[in-house]
């Protein structure tokens, strides 16, 4: 009951932490806000090459600038979703910080909410960013419910957290080499549809590959959150995504924490918790 | 009820992945025993001192009563609460200062370095600040405050994990060498603070290790020797001190200026023997027996066998 109530102060103090760290570096955050600029702007004049080429099968992509953007902002999000807790412990323990927090009475779930928090407030501001920029410079127009697509996005990045609860698992007891960031972060971009449609991996890569798609929790979110904010569905029309994505977190979200658990408890016995 | 209840506490590092690298046919090391049946009690209030060498088992031992270590065998029990099935309860009474400069995030200042761990801690700002301002004040460190800590002098930040230690008044402190770097007079401050908290009502019990033997000495009710991972003693400093009482000098200078240095444990039959010379005594100097020489008795007993 403690914990539940000092919650939000604890958070509050990871993410009051984490501000003033990055404000410490004062350059980073307009550098960043220029970078998002840049990228928007040269998806803007590649989507002019492609203006009257698009398939007409793929019906999402039939404004390509406004998939892109919303896959890149999207894409942002699912990472800092997946590798956010991992680098937050692996920052802890490189900066040997770790046993200070773990010396505190807080509970292990409360690490994992609070030492992220920072990230998604990040992430959220720049990610809007994408689509605020289409938006505003080159005419991007979205239509839909935009508290679906909402639902979508956290329902994803909760399942995605899942996944970096289990890399955070890995970077306590192995410190290096973690084979869930490989097979998320290079597969997200290339299997997820971020770029092109999903079909054409089958089309041109056999069904074999095409299907790795499938088994992404990324592909089903974003899937999602283009149906409803491109092509303007509604809740009946988005169930089949949602449906995986929610077996997705029942599978994923108790197992995850069970390893984490664990993995924090060898890594007292072997004494390594601010090794890196 | 103990503050600090240990029993039979043994710690074996494991080598990771053994059985792999076994399989695999690499080099396999041998695991680390570094605690071997460790028992004793620390009462309320009292300041227990233990030392030993590096690697002699002090810091696993701290770090295990502190919750980040778990044991292999034994337990540890702080205010009844047990280190591993309660280590919530265990860290809400315990507050610990490292000389590990590393545990501050070095581009935040000194004050939210502390505001931060005061929030983790469950206080609310208001008391976190009016207890931050209160230990800068005790442990003369409010110039240096907005400072960041990347910026603070070796002393200063050392201090600083003596005010994290002490953010929430705990029941308990594990003090880990808190005067390493300091100046002699911030110090002797230190240990008057230490010294203070012990006698404060409700006391706060010090669990304190250090290399510096002459403030365990004065500061410490009770010490302990550790030698390789086991206790080899715990006494008060004095009985411990008698302990080496064969290593005692006297030196007594006579009258004409004849200087005899001899064992403490033959004081009487010298004294006997110069009166009967009808040697004037005019002078008299003990040396006594400290803690190094009772620490060193142990090392090399265990070197031997």
């Amino acid at each position: 009951m403690d914990n539940i109530t000092l919650l939000p102060r604890r958070i509050f103090a990871f993410v009051a932490r984490d501000f003033r760290l990055y404000v410490s570096y004062r350059m980073q955050f307009f550098l960043r806000i220029l970078s998002v600029l840049t990228i928007v702007t040269t998806f803007f004049f590649i989507s002019k090459i492609f203006a009257g080429f698009t398939d007409p099968q793929f019906s999402q992509w039939r404004d390509p600038l406004a998939t892109w953007l919303t896959g890149l902002a999207v894409l942002n999000y699912f990472m800092t979703g997946f590798s956010s807790l991992a680098n937050s412990i692996r920052q802890e323990q490189m900066q040997g910080t770790l046993e200070s927090v773990l010396l505190t009475p807080i509970n292990l779930p409360t690490i994992i909410v609070a030492s992220s928090a920072w990230d998604f407030l990040e992430t959220t501001f720049f990610s809007f960013l994408y689509l605020f920029f289409g938006w505003v410079f080159f005419g991007v127009h979205y239509k839909g419910s935009f508290f679906l697509a909402l639902v979508f996005l956290l329902l994803t990045t909760v399942v995605l957290a899942c996944l970096g609860i289990l890399s955070a698992s890995f970077a306590m007891v192995f410190k290096r080499g973690d084979p869930f960031g490989i097979f998320l972060g290079a597969g997200s971009a290339l299997f997820s549809g971020v770029f092109f449609p999903t079909q054409l991996l089958k089309t041109y890569a056999g069904s074999k590959l095409g299907n790795i798609s499938l088994i992404l929790p990324t592909t089903h979110g974003l899937d999602g959150i283009r149906q409803v904010l491109i092509e303007g569905h509604e809740f009946a029309q988005v169930t089949q995504p949602l449906g995986v994505l929610l077996g997705f977190l029942v599978v994923l979200l108790p197992f995850s924490l069970w390893v984490f658990g664990r993995a924090v408890r060898r890594a007292k016995r072997e004494g390594s918790l601010i090794q890196y | 009820m103990s503050a600090i209840s240990v029993r039979n506490l043994s710690k074996t590092y494991p080598v990771p992945f053994r059985r792999l690298r076994a399989f695999f046919r690499r080099p396999v090391k041998d695991p680390v025993e570094a605690l071997r049946n460790v028992s004793f009690e620390v009462e309320t209030g009292e300041i227990f001192g233990l030392i030993g060498r590096n690697g002699a088992g002090k810091t696993t031992l701290t770090k295990i009563v502190a919750t980040l270590v778990q044991p292999t065998t034994g337990s540890v029990a702080v205010r009844g609460h047990d280190s591993v099935t309660h280590d919530e309860y265990v860290r809400r009474d315990i507050g610990l200062a490292t000389a590990e400069e590393r545990s501050f995030y070095w581009r935040l200042t000194a004050e939210q370095n502390l505001m931060f761990f005061a929030r983790l801690h469950g206080l609310s700002d208001r008391v976190a600040k009016q207890r931050i301002r209160e230990l800068l004040a005790k442990l003369e460190l409010e110039e240096v405050a907005r400072r960041r800590f990347g910026e603070l002098s070796t002393g200063n930040k050392q201090r600083l994990a003596v005010a994290r230690a002490m953010l929430t008044n705990p029941a308990v402190l594990l003090l880990d060498e808190p005067t390493r770097s300091l100046d002699p007079l911030a110090a002797a401050r230190t240990r008057e603070i230490i010294r203070s908290l012990a006698q404060q009502d409700p006391p706060v019990t010090i669990f304190l290790t250090s290399h510096n033997l002459g403030e365990v000495e004065t500061l410490c009710g009770r010490v302990a020797i550790i030698s390789r991972g086991s206790i080899r003693a715990i006494d008060t400093p004095r009985n411990l001190r008698d302990l080496s009482s064969g290593s005692e000098m006297v030196h007594i200078t006579v009258a004409g200026g004849e200087r005899i240095s001899f064992a403490r444990e033959h004081l009487d039959e010298k004294i006997r023997e110069l009166h009967k010379d009808d040697k004037r005594i005019i002078d008299v100097e003990m040396e006594r027996a400290t803690l190094l020489d009772v620490l060193e008795r142990y090392e090399a007993t265990d070197e031997r066998g």
